[in-house]
């Protein structure tokens, strides 16, 4: 069943990294993504594959589930392997006709799909450990300094709460108004692209319809709750840096410092072009 | 004045609407009292929910004032200062809900009050257990049944900490099971934690729980008093549309008689209790001339049910039906499990069970909306699935009106919205128009209303187009799920009405999933129970509700009749056990105390 979609992939956990700042999380995950790009030898890639995998076995999150995630990309990885294996000019090993494999060219796709899977994995951890709420939370925190040029963080991190809130529910209700349709002899699964986008005007206005009454409403419990935007308002749950983000912080700066030392200590096993 | 928590004086509103004026309110003189539990009554566009609406300043009045523990609401320095005060929770489980967990959603009140984090831990907490959802305290809220999200708005507005909360019809959209939880919750709030609560709702067996009742009619108050003095006035409530519970109409025909139910007397088990003691205080002898007249009616009975109508040959036949959701997923769920049927034609079939027992997935298999994973299912001896390109045709012929069918309204006008099905299957104009107008009339929507544009139309009114867009395919079976979800007492009644006398006109076969036991006792020829996804029991009415104890155990609620002569016949009263309605009821009790009653 549609329902069944999780938004954001939460999978709740006690782990280490489920119980770090989500704000640091954020950090360490586009800190490490950066030094997945700059692994561009064999063995800092070694290092870097085998340090997600660490961190994939230190969230307890089933190995299922991260497969999952790679699963929604694989046109993306064939696609740049294929690209790469094909334009990169070295030594040729393969040839027909017009197409030439060289060995430089096997080298760039594999770093390419590693460094994809990598990063797939390693912004899946984030999501997989962090309930969106917390997300939202700690996007709010990052990006409170932009308050000071004028941008509206707290409205900003409000919508992206209501938006993953009704996410599931709207979903369902499109499943619902299509099988209500289909019962009145609603043919949306045949017929051409322009027929079908036709066929979905009586799912979509009921949908519109729909959704602007449920906002309405959900405005008016909001206000009695006494819901007046960002100010004055405390949380229940306040983010405060712990001895566990600062560790994981030293872990990663040093897992990058590795990265770096070991490009510029080995670069016979630069690999990538 | 200080001892009110809420007042009016002389409460006036009007809504602005295209020029005109339209008076909703018309002067409410009204105080509520710190800790009172009052239902709201009236039908709608009573103006009930205009009224509650100004205790927490959503409204403001247009003449006359209302204030909150002396404040007053229209002073917009205030407006938090009572919206603290004097919570709310809506109709619709799913649009108050913010976060997406309920402990965050719990906390979002508080959090707007800027109270200290740690203080809001407790308090979330707090408002969880007494709910009794802090077990979920760390899920999905639209992962949640109703009843459980309902449970969530309402800690969401205990840990607030407020000396009121208005309830709008809380239980509109949920099953009798969810009902349960929620009244038991709101019962709570007022013996707990001394919240005075304002309850609107339409379920009469509800109000009989409130301390006061006040009843609304058209933006003026018509009855204010306890419940037993509000339900003792039964003729000028139900002259305004409104119901009175069936173990108040049961208790008022026994007084009649002369047995002395007390006045207050206005749950099935208080009934039952009074009309128990009046039958032992008889005679012996009187008793055993009654416990005779029960045998004769029930061998009649017998031989009477013996003779039951030749069936006229079936429309549809299930034949071994399963299905799962999410096979082989960790999700994974038996929906329905070895189903056996047959509809014949001309029946009406009412089908019930709690939510999740497999009802929807069953009625989405009869017009193939949903393919058997196992079985089959045959229309007219033919497997709907032969052949699977037109399956369209199918649905033409088994109509199926979802639950809240009016939000699947979509074209310009009600005629367009109506014809939808009819293009589609490819009528040609003129009959188009004939069959629109024919179905209007079947579902009682009024000709006028077909170039309107269906937004604009009332609840009940869409409701209706909805209904009749299905009903002019001319389907040869009609499949309704829970058609009067929603709607109020009058609202009920006639589109029931309605579908009663389309059933008869047209000849179709009607098969109808409701939550509401009051309305499946009335029509239905057959019913069947359906728990954990598979029939349960079938058979007549009074075959199905003489197993009341059943139906309790899968989480149904059975009618306050058959509660309280289930009850008496319990305990050896000689009725029967199975009565339904209110002429049955009244002919149970002129037998039970024929001869007089005047002893007692």
């Amino acid at each position: 069943m549609l329902k069944d979609i999780t938004i954001g992939q939460f999978f709740p956990g006690k782990s280490f990294i489920h119980k770090m700042d989500p704000r640091m999380k954020i950090i360490l995950m586009f800190g490490l993504i950066v030094f997945v790009f700059m692994a561009g030898n064999a063995i800092s890639m070694g290092v870097v594959l085998l340090s997600t995998v660490l961190i994939l076995l230190i969230t307890r999150v089933p190995f299922k589930l991260y497969f999952k995630g790679l699963k929604a990309i694989w046109m993306i990885i064939i696609l740049t392997s294929l690209l790469n294996m094909f334009y990169i000019k070295g030594t040729v090993i393969f040839e027909w006709k017009f197409i030439s494999i060289t060995w430089e060219g096997v080298r760039q796709s594999i770093f390419i799909t590693l460094r994809i899977v990598c990063m797939i994995l390693i912004s899946s951890v984030l999501t997989y450990t962090s309930s969106p709420t917390a997300l939202t939370d700690a996007i709010e925190r990052l990006l409170a300094p932009f308050k000071l040029v004028g941008l509206k963080v707290h409205e900003l991190a409000m919508m992206m709460t209501i938006a993953l809130r009704f996410i599931p529910t709207l979903i369902e209700e499109v499943e619902k108004i299509m099988n209500a349709q289909k019962a009145r002899g609603a043919d949306m699964d045949s017929g051409r692209l322009t027929e079908r986008i036709k066929a979905m005007i009586p799912v979509f206005i009921p949908l519109f319809v729909s959704s602007i009454r449920r906002a309405v409403e959900l405005a008016a419990a909001m206000e009695c709750r006494c819901y007046t935007g960002g100010k004055g308002r405390t949380r229940m749950k306040v983010l405060r840096y712990k001895f566990r983000d600062f560790f994981a912080f030293t872990v990663i700066a040093a897992l990058c410092a590795g990265i770096l030392y070991i490009n510029f200590r080995f670069p016979e096993w630069k690999m990538t072009v | 004045m200080n001892e009110a928590l809420i007042q009016t004086q002389n409460l006036e509103f009007a809504y602005d609407f295209e020029e005109s004026n339209i008076p909703v309110l018309k002067g409410i003189d009204l105080q509520i009292k710190a800790g009172e539990f009052i239902a709201l009554l009236g039908h709608n566009g009573s103006g009930k929910s205009t009224l509650a609406k100004h205790f927490n300043a959503l409204l403001l009045p247009s003449g006359g004032k209302a204030f909150v523990l002396g404040m007053d609401t229209s002073n917009e320095a205030l407006t938090y200062e009572i919206r603290r005060r004097v919570g709310m929770v809506f109709q619709n489980p799913d649009n108050q809900l913010v976060a997406t967990i309920v402990e965050e959603d719990v906390a979002f009140g508080p959090e707007n009050l800027g109270i200290p984090s740690n203080e809001i831990r407790q308090r979330v907490d707090e408002a969880l257990k007494t709910v009794g959802m802090y077990d979920y305290r760390e899920h999905a809220p639209h992962k949640l049944s109703g009843g459980q999200k309902q449970r969530v708005a309402i800690a969401g507005v205990i840990a607030m900490q407020p000396q009121c909360i208005v309830f709008d019809e809380p239980t509109a959209m949920l099953d009798p099971s969810g009902r349960e939880e929620v009244i038991e919750t709101i019962l709570r709030l007022k013996n707990d934690l001394g919240i005075a609560t304002v309850l609107i709702t339409h379920y009469m067996d509800e109000a009989a729980l409130a301390d006061r009742v006040i009843v609304m009619d058209k933006g003026e108050i018509l009855l204010d008093g306890t419940p037993a003095e509000v339900f003792a006035k039964g003729q000028q409530l139900r002259m305004h549309n409104l119901d009175v519970p069936e173990s108040v109409e049961i208790a008022e025909f026994a007084r009649h008689m002369g047995i002395p139910v007390p006045m207050d007397a206005l749950s099935p088990s208080t009934c039952a209790q009074a009309i128990f003691k009046a039958w032992s205080s008889r005679e012996e002898s009187e008793k055993a001339r009654a416990y005779l007249r029960y045998k004769e009616e029930l061998s009649a009975n017998l031989i009477n049910s013996e003779a039951e109508p030749a069936s006229s040959g079936s429309v549809i036949k299930i034949k071994e039906l399963s299905y799962t959701y999410g096979g082989g997923t960790p999700f994974e769920k038996l929906a329905i499990n070895n189903i056996n049927l047959s509809i014949n034609k001309g029946e009406f079939i009412g089908i019930i069970g709690h939510t999740g027992s497999g009802k929807t997935t069953l009625v989405q298999h009869l017009n193939g909306l949903i393919r058997p994973q196992q079985g089959s299912v045959l229309l007219n001896g033919t497997d709907i699935w032969a052949k699977p390109k037109k399956i369209r045709q199918v649905r033409y012929q088994v109509g199926l009106v979802f639950q809240y069918p009016e939000y699947q309204l979509f074209e310009e006008t009600v005629y367009k919205d109506i014809a939808y099905g009819l293009k589609r299957m490819g009528v040609d104009k003129h009959d188009i128009s004939m069959r629109v107008r024919e179905a209007a009339n079947f579902a009682g929507l009024d000709l006028n209303l077909l170039e309107k544009s269906p937004f604009d139309l009332s609840g009940g009114e869409k409701r209706r187009a909805a209904i009749a867009g299905v009903i002019a395919m001319r389907p040869a079976v009609l499949v309704l799920d829970e058609p009067s979800a929603g709607l109020d007492p009058k609202g009920r009644r006639e589109l029931m009405n309605q579908i009663q006398s389309y059933r008869r006109r047209s000849g179709t076969t009607v098969l109808m999933v409701s939550h509401s036991m009051e309305e499946i006792a009335r029509f239905a020829d057959r019913v069947l129970v359906m728990n954990k996804g598979e029939i349960a029991m079938q058979g007549t009415v009074s075959q199905v509700f003489g197993h009341s104890h059943e139906l309790v155990q899968m989480g149904l609620k059975v009618p306050e009749l058959t509660q309280i002569f289930d009850s008496l016949s319990g305990r050896g009263v000689p009725v029967s056990s199975s009565v339904y309605t209110l002429n049955q009821a009244i002919t149970e009790m002129e037998r039970l105390f024929a001869g007089g009653a005047g002893n007692a």
